[in-house]
């Protein structure tokens, strides 16, 4: 496209403003606050980075973020991740704010800013926020400088029908009117729904809760990508979490709508149970909480919103949540199948602690 | 353990904090270069580093410290270092006529108060007969194999005595133990498969590998997430996790930077081929290759040609080892980034030449390798080796004159 030939030079220049602008200026005010969990070593590691980020020395404290990363992430993969320290999460997000805004080189390098922006999705993936939440607003200031050719053109939709249409006859719906069914109730008052189906524990389909919502008109494939298919999620391969061959691994949404959804792949990808609304901001504009979650125990700050996205043929083991939640399908459909907790002897929780919560029994949901 | 290795120490890899690996310049060494001891480099009773900093035990009874951490201290036979704690065994100190282990906030230069100190009951016997000074070096194995000492509380952990421990390492989160007989056991968490017993679930204690039953095994070692034996017949078992390629297995990266080698088939740039593995190859061009996340059990690695292995040394998510002939190879995650500059430092006038034993690495931290190198003639390693694939070690030749390492 001709724009890049001719912005890049100023392009570039703006982009660093604009970064320099969102991060504080003294190095007093950059290294985030730390408790006694991070050691010495660390602390001073991360004052050296923010020295050399204030004096402009931006090859070495890209190497100095990136020993800063490799240590925390270390501190990351160490005993179970609900026990990981915060602050080795917030090291971690620190180190991936330093990388990305010392990836620039060459100006108008839009590799270098591709990887600066992953390097702020892996913050926020498995960092903790820091400086009230800088990495989204990194993350928005370079993905608004990744030229819009990066992205799959509009043409390659004409294609999805007949690809889709292809699939759609071999999958088998099962014959839902011999089981019993969810009832249906369209927004039933917040008492109704509290007194009938919340307090004793009765599940229950809402129609016309989420029918406003921007995304049933908004949402597509096309849209998804435009507005978050440079950014790196979390994919789960395999058909199931509860088999050998099943793991995880990091892609850009675009990869993974070409390569999971989009097209015949003989594995499995689901990007599941990932709080895409916290990484992406742009989207969360998209939905809003229903106002039944406010019948709920805890603060409205507890709530967490996860997404669920990828083709069919996805399978959710039968599982518990351990939380109460609602669930909104916003574009094609799912077949759930509910037990009642009274049924959970009959049910085989796995015995291992990873997977404690977790049924053997092989059911579709 | 009994016999002292003498001999030059090498360094490269991660020296973000200057530790004692030569230069001191740049935060990569690319190529092994001299250590910088105290003194000469014969004096060296062992070196144990952690990531921002290395401790050297002079024969002398020193413990210098660099890198993040600096100091010194006499009276000193073994030191072991992490981030959390250096713990030091000094000789005759204390309240009692025993040795006394001590764990020393890295920071405190060793100066001040210890952060704990423990006596330990004086052996008149170690495992070879040759008294307390025998189990020197052994850290973080105390004197006497009753005991363990863990950079995390709490510190003096006892082992029961029907272990018979003549060796013992630490991983991140599990340990590993080899006893007289030759058999190993392990402990702790095992989400990576790092235990071997063929889960992933935690032992909270010593259990053995019946894996392994019956190969006696010579040297443990642990990584962060991974373990490795040697057989006395010289073949190497290794389990445990292998995200970074550290089980020469064909890997796939999850972690965002720092390009993995030993891919199966390209095993580091290697022309001669890497570490054999018996596992299925990779996969062609573009289509996904199979790849080993973890590997739960001990799988046996072979070396190009046969070769036997002596010694195997893990840091956090890298392995090295050493054969018969004194070769050295190593695998497992590096950070690729290119050199600030070649660091081309001419190297110290070799000592005289002397027989002595093989190579014997210790590179037990996050991603660095020591070498103790006791050739007949000094080595330099050549450009390409990068904490990745065989070192190829070329002699400097014998040269006149004395020489300070």
């Amino acid at each position: 496209m001709a724009e890049d030939n001719r912005e890049p030079p100023a392009g570039a220049g703006t982009l660093r403003e604009a970064l320099r602008a969102l991060l504080p200026h003294r190095k007093e005010e950059l290294v985030p606050e730390l408790g006694e969990k991070v050691e010495r070593s660390v602390v001073q590691l991360l004052w050296e980075a923010a020295e050399l980020f204030c004096g402009g020395r931006r090859s070495e404290c890209l190497q100095a973020s990136e020993a800063i990363l490799d240590y925390s992430w270390e501190k990351l993969n160490t005993g179970p991740w609900q026990d990981v320290h915060k602050d080795w999460r917030r090291v971690y997000a620190f180190g991936c704010l330093l990388k990305a805004v010392c990836l620039f080189e060459e100006p108008g390098d839009s590799a270098a800013v591709a990887a600066a922006l992953k390097a702020c999705d892996m913050g926020l993936l498995m960092g903790a926020a820091i400086h009230g939440d800088i990495l989204i607003k990194v993350a928005a200031v370079l993905q608004a400088h990744l030229p819009s050719a990066k992205r799959p053109g509009p043409g390659l939709a004409e294609e999805q029908p007949s690809m889709k249409k292809a699939r759609d006859d071999c999958v088998s719906v099962p014959d839902v009117a011999s089981e019993r069914l969810v009832p249906r109730l369209r927004c039933p008052s917040l008492q109704h729904f509290r007194k009938q189906f919340l307090v004793p524990g009765r599940p229950v389909i809402l129609e016309g809760v989420a029918d406003q919502w921007p995304c049933m008109t908004k949402w597509s494939l096309e849209y998804i990508q435009d507005i978050a298919g440079c950014r790196t999620v979390p994919v789960e391969v395999g058909s199931r979490y509860t088999d050998e061959d099943w793991s995880q691994t990091l892609m850009t949404v675009d990869e993974f709508i070409s390569r999971y959804v989009r097209s015949e792949s003989k594995d499995v990808g689901y990007l599941a149970q990932h709080q895409l609304f916290d990484q992406i901001p742009e989207l969360k504009r998209d939905i809003s909480i229903p106002d039944y979650c406010c019948l709920g125990d805890g603060e409205e700050e507890e709530i967490t919103i996860n997404a669920w996205f990828g083709p069919q043929g996805t399978v959710s083991p039968l599982h518990q949540d351990p939380q109460q939640n609602f669930l909104v399908q916003v574009i094609g459909r799912k077949y759930i199948r509910l037990y009642s907790p009274q049924e959970s002897e009959a049910l085989y929780p796995h015995e291992t602690h990873l997977l404690h919560n977790t049924s053997q029994r092989i059911g579709r949901q | 353990m009994a016999e002292e290795r003498r001999g030059s120490w090498f360094g490269f890899g991660f020296c973000g904090f200057g530790q004692a690996l030569g230069s001191g310049r740049g935060r990569q060494v690319h190529s092994p270069e001299p250590l910088r001891t105290p003194g000469a480099g014969a004096d060296v009773r062992r070196v144990s580093a952690s990531w921002s900093y290395t401790a050297v035990v002079t024969r002398g009874g020193q413990v210098q410290l660099s890198g993040a951490a600096d100091g010194a201290a006499g009276g000193c036979r073994d030191a072991w270092a992490s981030e959390a704690l250096l713990v030091v065994l000094r000789a005759g100190r204390g309240l009692g006529p025993g040795p006394e282990l001590q764990a020393w906030a890295p920071g405190s230069a060793l100066r001040g108060e210890p952060l704990w100190t423990h006596t330990l009951v004086p052996e008149a016997e170690g495992a070879d007969g040759a008294g307390g000074e025998a189990q020197a070096g052994a850290l973080p194995l105390l004197p006497g194999a009753r005991a363990y000492v863990s950079p995390r509380p709490p510190f003096y952990r006892p082992l029961a005595p029907e272990l018979r421990a003549r060796r013992l390492e630490l991983g991140a989160e599990h340990a590993l133990l080899l006893d007289e007989a030759g058999q190993v056991f392990s402990w702790g968490q095992g989400r990576h498969g790092q235990l071997g017993h063929g889960t992933l679930e935690a032992e909270p204690e010593p259990r053995l590998l019946e894996a392994l039953q019956g190969l006696p095994m010579a040297e443990v070692a642990a990584g962060g997430w991974h373990s490795v034996c040697v057989s006395e017949t010289g073949d190497i078992y290794i389990w445990g996790w292998n995200e970074s390629g550290q089980l020469a297995l064909p890997t796939r990266s999850l972690s965002e930077d720092g390009k993995t080698v030993a891919r199966e088939g390209e095993a580091s740039g290697l022309n001669e081929g890497g570490p054999e593995v018996r596992r299925t190859a990779g996969g062609e061009e573009g289509a996904p290759a199979p790849f080993i996340a973890l590997q739960p059990f001990p799988a046996l690695l072979d070396l190009p040609g046969g070769a036997d292995a002596v010694k195997a040394s893990c840091g956090s998510r890298h392995t090295a080892v050493v054969t018969r002939t004194g070769e050295l190879y190593t695998w497992g995650w590096v950070r690729l980034t290119p050199a600030e500059e070649t660091i081309a430092g001419s190297p110290e006038a070799p000592r005289p030449p002397r027989p002595g034993p093989v190579p014997s690495p210790e590179s037990r931290v996050v991603n660095f390798v020591l070498v103790l190198v006791t050739p007949k003639e000094l080595w330099k390693g050549m450009p390409e080796a990068s904490a990745a694939g065989k070192v190829r070690a070329e002699p400097l030749g014998a040269e006149p004159g004395g020489g300070r390492f």
